[in-house]
Parts: C-alpha cells; structure tokens; sequence
C-alpha cells in the first residue's frame, strides 16, 4: 500500500504492507535507528514518537495508520549542531546513562512540554508514567523535564 | 595526595562525550547496526524443559529459501560462556545448538533468511522430534537421590565431570574454633531464607551482527561486556586464528551482568555466518530475552550468634542456589556469597556450606552484585532480628560490629582477601540516623489502623574489581593506550565497556586530571580486540578502578615522555618542569616555574617531535589491582503499608556512599538512584515463577506480567537525599572506589526492615508481595 508521511518535517512516500508496524517503517525503512523495540507490546515506551504532536507507540501503530500524518522522530529535535533544550537538558542532569530509553523518554518530554508548559512534578511522572528506563531511577530524568520546562522558556 | 578540592578535572559534573549521540539517537545499539546483503536469523527454541531432539526436519525451511542450522552442523565441543575465572574455576556444559535442552527457550535450531519475516515462516516451518523427559524445577527435588541426572558429563580443566544427584559443583569453608565460639554465644537466632528469581529486564533485548571477511575471518558487533573474552571464546569454539576474529565495542542498552558471559545467541551467528558466507543478523525479541537469563535464586539456612553485650561471635550458613540448566559462574558464586557473607560484619568463627544444584529452569546468571542483595537482604535483616533478641538498637549494632579500616576483608570470597584502606562506614551511619531521627522512630507492634508506617535501614558494600594481593581463580587485570596527537590532544583507547554509569568519562578525566589536559582534549576512541589491549570484562564495579587504574598508570608514562620532550625543547631540566592546563588556549602546558619563556604546549611538542623525527608520544600497558577495596552504601528506608490490600508504598529514602573520590557526582548519584528502583523492586515486584506443567514461563515471556517500577512508583524528588562521605582509598585512582553494585545491595534488607518496623512481622521470602503481605498480616491479626 502507498503511504505518505511527513517524517520530521519532509513529506515522503513509503510502500508497505498492510501489517508492517510503524516502529518497523521507522527503524528499518526510514533507517532512523533511534526509535528503540523494547518490548513490541507497549509496556516499555522506547518506541514513543510523536503523531501529529501526540506522543504514541510505533510498536502499537500500523504504518498505514500514519498515512497522511506527521511524525516526529529523536533524530527531528536538534537543529544543526544545536541541541534541543530537552536533549541538552536531559545531558546537563545526568539523565542519560545508557541511553537505550532515552529517545523514548525525550519524545514523551516534548509532547507533554508542548502541551503543559509548566507541568508540576506529580504531572510530570504521571504523563512519562509508560516509559521504563532501568538504569536511572528517573530522578534525573524528572530533574530533566524540569529543567527543560525552565529552558524552553528562555 | 593532593586534596580533592585542589582537582582540575575530577569531581566535576560535565557533559558526557558519548552523550550527543545518545539524546538525538544516533548512537548505534547492536540492535541498530545492518550491513548490505544480511540476513536474518531466527531460532527454534525447545518447547520442553528437558528432552532429546531426535531430529530436526529442514526440508519445508529450506523450500522457503532460508537457510537452516542444526545441531549436527556446529562444533561438538562443551564450552562455558564465561572466561572470567581461571580454567580449574570454569565448568563446561554448554553445547552450541542443544541435543538435550534442558530449558524452555534452549535453542536447538537456527535459520537465516533475506527478512526478518521470511526467517519467522523458516523458523515456523521446522519440525523436531522430541523425546521428552522428566525435568525438575525446584533444587531440592532435582538433587533428591533417584532424580534422573540432566548432565551427563560436564568439562573441567579438560577433565570429565560427572554431576550425579545433579549437583554443579560446591564449596566448604571453615575459620577458626565454631564449636568453642557457639558456646560463647547469649543468643543466637536460625533462620531459612528464600530469594526470588528476577530477571534483568536490560532494556535492550541481546543482539548480534556478524560478518564473513573475505580472508576466513569474521567481524563481530554483539552486546557484550567484555569484546576480549568474546573473541577468546569463539577461537576456542571455531579454531579461527585469533587475529582473524575481530570484535567490536557496541554501546550497551544496559545490562547489569547479563552480558559478563558471551552471549548464547553469538557461536550460533557466528556458526551460520560460516556457513551462508554472509553477514547475519540475530536480534531477540523480548520474549526470548526473557527466557534467556535471570538472576540465581538461592536458599539460606543461617545462624547467627552474639554475646549478651552486643559483640557478635560466630556464625553458619547453609547455601543451596538453584542455577537452572547450565553453568555460568555458578562455582566462582559460591566462593563470592561466602565473602558476601562475612565481609559486613566481623565473626571470628564461621563455617560454610554451600552447593548449586541444576534445574530445568532458565540459566542464572549474575545480575548486578552477583548474588550479594540477596546475601545482603538475609545478613540485614537478620541482625536486625539478633539485635532485637539481645535488647540493642539495631544500628548501634552494627556500629559495633562492622568491619572497618585496616581489617580484613574477604570482598570476592576466600582467594580475593585484602585489607580495607578506606571506610566511611560510621559517618554514613551517623549522618543517617541523623536525618531521618533514627532514634525516634516508631516501634514495631505499636500501630493499629489501616495504614502503618516503617523506618528501616541497611548496610552494604561490594567489592570494587576482582583485584587482590595475589592471584586467585579470578582474572583482573585491565590496559590502556594513549599517545599524543599533533593538536595537542590525546587519544584514549581501552576495550573496557562503559555500561552507561560513565565510566568511560571517568576515564577521561583521570586522563585529563593527570596530564593537565582540558577535558576536551581527550578523545575517547572506540576499537576493536584488535586495537586495545586486554581488559577482562565491566563487572565486579571495576570500571573506574580497575579500568580507570589503568588509565591513571598508562597517563603516567605518557607525561614522562612529554617532560623528556619538553626538556630538550627548553633545554631545562626534566625534573624541574611543572605541568598546567591552559584553557585559554586549549592546551596543556609544560614549563620551568619562576623562569619567562620557558614553557611549550603538548600541540609544540607534538609538532617539533614530529618535524624533528623524535617519533610519536604514546604508551601501552597493563594493570592489575593489588586490592578489590569495598565501596560502602547505607540505607534509610520509610514505607507505607496498606493493611487492608498489603501493598507497600515508598515514601522516602535516605542514602550515604563511600565510594572515596567522586569522580563524576550526578553519575554516581545516578547510579544510586538506579540502584534504588532495582532494589525496591527486588524487594516487592519481581519474580520468575515457573509453570511445573510446562516448564514455561508463568508470565509467559510477557512484560506485561512482570513489572518493574514505573516514574510514579518512587519517591517525589524531595523524598530522595544522597550524600556522599568524604574518604580516599589510597590504591585507587585519585582516590576512587566503585559505585553501581553497593547503590544496589542493601536495598531489599532495608524494605525488609522497614516493613517489619511498620507491622512487627518478618518475613524470610521473597519478594515481599502483596499478596504474601497481605496473608501474614491476616495470619497474625485474623480477618
Ligand atoms: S517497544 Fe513499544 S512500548 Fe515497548
Ligand atoms: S538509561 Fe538505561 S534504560 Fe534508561
């Protein structure tokens, strides 16, 4: 089936099949390797990126359902040699250790930031409440989506 | 030794250099690398969880243009997956592809197609026979006389071993006059504990890409630990000569012990790589991860006794770990929960018995601390049952008894004995109890109503590296290159892998530190077992003070050369010249003090080295630890448990280090904090149950089912305080120690304690369930 998507901004066109998941477009079509599996069934977040500015899971989405959107990929963020606030936040907190669930959390970050500029901590924890990172306890990864909220006011 | 407020470099919060490549997703996981022309692998994995394939059918697979496998088609040779320990340390029993698995999910077949999703139709379209036979699931059952023996021969040292009663290996201890010190002895306390089995949910699944080379050889990017033992391994495996077998460093997507041992997924790519002559893809999918590994669960028989006044004396342990199918490391374990054991607490009697025992289940490995939280969880809270018995305060308890500075410490185990150089053990203590007002907390027994609150604490430790005095059955030893470039900078080269905690940065910046160089300058170059030297594996928290080591040692020979340089450039006396950073020019800087004119920059020296034919500045070496210095951690722990429901909530946690000097502080509070959530959810979430009809998984391989904590489950910010004390271990480098298993350890025994305080019930199995909870309270209080 012929499919077009704006992919971080540039529409392009895509034949897939009618069961090919949206993370497998992703990762193996589009060879944007930094939307992560981790587990196929929506439990880990690794796979979030944006559709239309929600966040959702690409592991949970057909690529058909994304015909005619726009989705938001890690590789989208920075412009340039610049970082995004977020990503240069979540290094300034020490929020990145191995980094496996970091594009995951990082696209959830930008999706609630956009929507709640100025999200309390209980906010916070409860919109990246499906993510899983194993490696940092998410304090630092709270810590960042703080310190973001304040830089991407600047 | 210089103070460490007086560093440049080290103990500073910085940008990690692996960093912008992780938060814009391109680092590259083994799982995100391709190559032109690969193919995909999938495996058939037994159904049962102990049988003896009788054959593989590969006709309909291979009518389907894939490529097939079989048992018959790889090397008939035992291995062990893990080369850490010494060869009269290591047990074989693992078979490339299986001829009788022993565990559901033991792969017996393998195929390879163009798509992932033509490999899943070949994989489908195999057929075995099987001839099922009876498996045990539990250690007491399989080790009963008359149980049907799983292995029938296993390896050591190139001697046959013949496991009977299905017992892997075991270990006896014994230290001074038992007997004599049982009757010295108030009160003592017996107990039996029961650990889970957890799995560890590295959030990437275990992956491997290997490439045919047009010489024979073959390239290899897998998740791994240790790119060194990888290419040992598959040498002894496939015989290929060793400089035609090159392994990569690839970023872990975390890990925690779960790769120490090469992969089981990485002869069987390389077998079929072999054969197609093409490259080959194997990814898990999270299903098969979880049956692949988890962590050893173990049962305690344990005593312990004390004199009236507080002093412990001597105790037992009786240790039985079920290690599932096939050995890891389960020999050099038994050695390590005995230095697990004794290393917190001085007894001067003790007496060990331990044995692991096969059963059909998942083979364990280790899982960040190597069986020391589960060791740990027994050690905390059965002093703090002791304690109660002889009437003392639980810390003060421990003040008394803990093992200190100029001690000895067995950290590893019987053959990795040192003395302790560093201990903040008292101060984080004190400073604890301080500030969560130990003293003051509630009694245990003392709340009625629904919701009751519990303050407990912990102690833990874990030994920084295997390294020791004199060699034992352990190998630790790690090695750096570093030499100058012509800007000034200098690369860093170590096969050490960086799990993610930073260790690498570390690196950099004892580099950096030594030789006056701004950060920047050091480049950390990511190779290949052909490029570096050898460093055993990351695990044991060695990366910083082992690999760190030396770095330290190998930077050290490096300045030598500069100063030689630098002299002859100055015409000044080497030993005279003093070393700066500069950071207005982005150098280091060598000059004779007091004396105008007289200094040059590393980029002068590299230039004029080079234009005059000195040669390039560089150095290469090895280094062994002469120690394995314990990295201290304590524990405050307050809960919240819902009598009606049994669940536990996490309201806050107090948590002090010695981990000598920090190097990277967010990293290694970091790793506290992660250190932290996986306790917590050792303590009441994670446990592998086994079906007995099956041999599967209960959770059937499904996260759904097995739940690890999620943002909201710990505590807000505010309730969440790490200090670090203010010690120098004198052998590491700049004074550092460890960090990523002592953030772990203590942590279950501390839930433990604080839910005892909170209901005035212990419980002597995990994990600390609701349901199990639940049932004890209405056990102890009726409906
Ligand atoms: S991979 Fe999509 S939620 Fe885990
Ligand atoms: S940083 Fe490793 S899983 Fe989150």
């Amino acid at each position: 089936m012929k499919i077009t998507i704006n992919v971080n901004g540039k529409q392009q066109r895509f034949d897939v099949e009618p069961n090919t998941l949206l993370l497998n477009l992703i990762r193996d079509e589009m060879s944007l390797t930094g939307t992560k599996y981790g587990c196929g069934i929506g439990e880990c977040g690794a796979c979030t990126v944006l559709l239309d500015g929600d966040a959702v899971l690409a592991c949970m989405m057909l690529a058909v359902d994304a015909d005619g959107h726009r989705v938001d990929t890690v590789e989208g963020l920075s412009d340039g040699n610049k970082l995004h606030p977020i990503q240069q936040a979540y290094l300034d907190e020490g929020a990145v250790q191995c980094g496996f669930c970091t594009p995951g959390f990082i696209m959830s970050t930008k999706a609630l930031l956009d929507k709640n500029p100025n999200p309390n901590e209980a906010e916070i924890r409860e919109y990246l409440n499906g993510n899983i990172c194993r490696c940092t306890g998410y304090v630092n990864i709270v810590k960042a989506v703080q310190c973001a909220a304040v830089k991407m006011k600047e | 030794m210089t103070r460490k407020s007086d560093y440049v470099t080290v103990g500073k919060d910085t940008q990690r250099k692996d960093g912008v490549a992780k938060v814009t997703g391109s680092e590259k996981f083994a799982s995100d690398l391709s190559l032109p022309g690969m193919l995909h692998m999938r495996l058939l994995k037994s159904s049962f969880p102990h049988a003896k394939v009788l054959k593989v059918h590969t006709r309909e697979a291979e009518k389907l243009g894939a490529y097939t496998l079989t048992p018959e088609e790889v090397p008939d040779i035992k291995y062990c997956p893990r080369l850490v320990s010494t060869p009269e340390a290591t047990y074989k029993d693992w078979r490339i592809l299986a001829k009788k698995p022993l565990y559901v999910g033991e792969p017996i077949a393998a195929v390879a197609a163009d798509t992932e999703e033509e490999a899943q139709l070949a994989v489908e379209a195999l057929k075995v026979d099987y001839e099922q036979l009876p498996a045990y699931f539990d250690a007491e059952e399989s080790r009963k006389p008359g149980a049907t023996q799983l292995h029938d021969a296993i390896e050591l040292k190139g001697t046959i071993i013949n496991p009977e009663r299905n017992i892997a290996c075991t270990l006896d201890l014994q230290e001074g006059d038992t007997d004599a010190a049982w009757k010295e002895c108030d009160e003592v306390v017996e107990r039996t504990y029961r650990t889970n089995r957890r799995y560890h949910l590295q959030l990437e699944t275990k992956s491997v890409l290997v490439k045919p080379e047009i010489d024979g050889g073959i390239s290899v990017w897998s998740t791994t630990q240790s790119i060194h033992n990888t290419r040992l391994l598959l040498h002894e495996i496939f015989g290929l000569p060793m400089g035609k077998i090159r392994v990569y460093k690839t970023p872990l997507g975390s890990s925690f012990g779960s790769s120490i041992q090469v992969n089981t997924i990485v002869p069987i790519a390389v077998a079929m790589a072999l054969k197609t002559r093409k490259p080959v893809k194997l990814t898990m999918t999270r299903e098969e991860d979880i049956r692949d590994h988890v962590s050893y669960n173990m049962i305690f028989k344990v005593k312990l006794g004390a004199k009236k006044d507080g002093t412990l004396v001597v105790g037992h342990l009786d240790a039985v770990l079920d290690l599932g199918s096939h050995q890891i490391q389960a020999y050099a374990l038994l050695g390590c929960m005995a230095g697990w054991w004794v290393s917190l607490y001085r007894l001067k009697a003790k007496s060990y018995k331990s044995v692991a025992v096969y059963t059909n289940k998942t083979p364990s490995c280790a899982f960040r601390g190597y069986g020391n939280p589960q060791v740990s969880w027994m050690v905390e809270t059965i002093m703090d049952e002791l304690a109660e018995k002889i009437g003392i305060d639980p810390l003060d308890f421990r003040l008394k008894n803990y093992i200190g500075e100029g001690e000895i410490f067995w950290g590893q185990g019987p053959t990795v004995k040192s003395v302790i150089r560093s201990s903040g053990v008292e101060e984080i203590l004190k400073r604890g109890a301080k500030i969560v007002d130990w003293y003051n907390r509630p009694r245990a027994g003392n709340q009625t109503g629904r919701y009751r609150k519990g303050l407990g604490m912990g102690r833990g430790f874990h030994t920084s590296s295997a390294g020791a005095p004199v060699p034992g059955t352990v190998v630790d030893f790690s090695g750096a290159i570093i030499k100058l470039n012509e800007d000034g900078t200098v690369d860093y080269i170590t096969a050490l892998m960086d799990h993610g905690g930073g260790t690498l940065e570390a690196h950099a910046k004892i580099i950096a530190e030594e030789l006056c160089l701004p950060l920047d300058n050091v480049n950390v170059i990511s190779a290949d077992t052909s490029t570096t030297v050898y460093d055993v594996c990351t695990h044991a928290s060695r990366g910083i003070y082992s690999g760190g080591g030396a770095a330290l040692k190998v930077a050290k020979q490096v300045k030598e050369k500069l100063r030689t340089f630098a002299a002859r450039m100055l015409d000044a006396e080497a030993s005279a010249l003093s070393f700066r950073v500069d950071n207005d020019r982005k150098q280091g800087v060598i000059y004779a003090e007091g004396i105008k004119g007289r200094e040059v920059t590393f980029k002068e020296i590299a230039y004029n080295a080079r234009h005059k034919n000195w040669g390039t500045i560089a150095a290469v070496d090895s280094y062994r630890q002469p120690a394995c210095p314990p990295h201290f951690t304590g524990y405050f722990i307050e809960v919240t448990v819902d009598t009606w429901t049994g669940k536990v909530k996490l309201d806050s946690v107090v948590a002090g280090a010695d981990i000598g000097t920090v190097i990277n502080p967010k990293l290694a509070a970091g790793q506290v904090h992660g250190g932290l959530a996986q306790g917590w959810s050792m303590a009441v979430m994670e446990d592998m149950s086994y079906d007995a009809k099956t041999g599967d998984l209960i959770n059937n391989g499904n996260l759904t089912d097995y739940k690890i904590p999620y943002p909201r489950d710990m505590p807000d910010l505010e309730d969440f305080e790490v200090f670090f004390v203010e010690t120098v271990e004198p052998t590491g480098p700049f004074g550092a120690k460890g960090i990523g298993e002592g953030a772990l350890n203590p942590v279950a025994g501390t839930v433990a304690n604080a839910i005892q305080n909170a209901l005035d019930i212990r419980f002597y199995e995990l994990p600390l369930s609701k349901e199990r909870i639940l049932r004890a309270i209405m056990e102890k209080e009726g409906q």
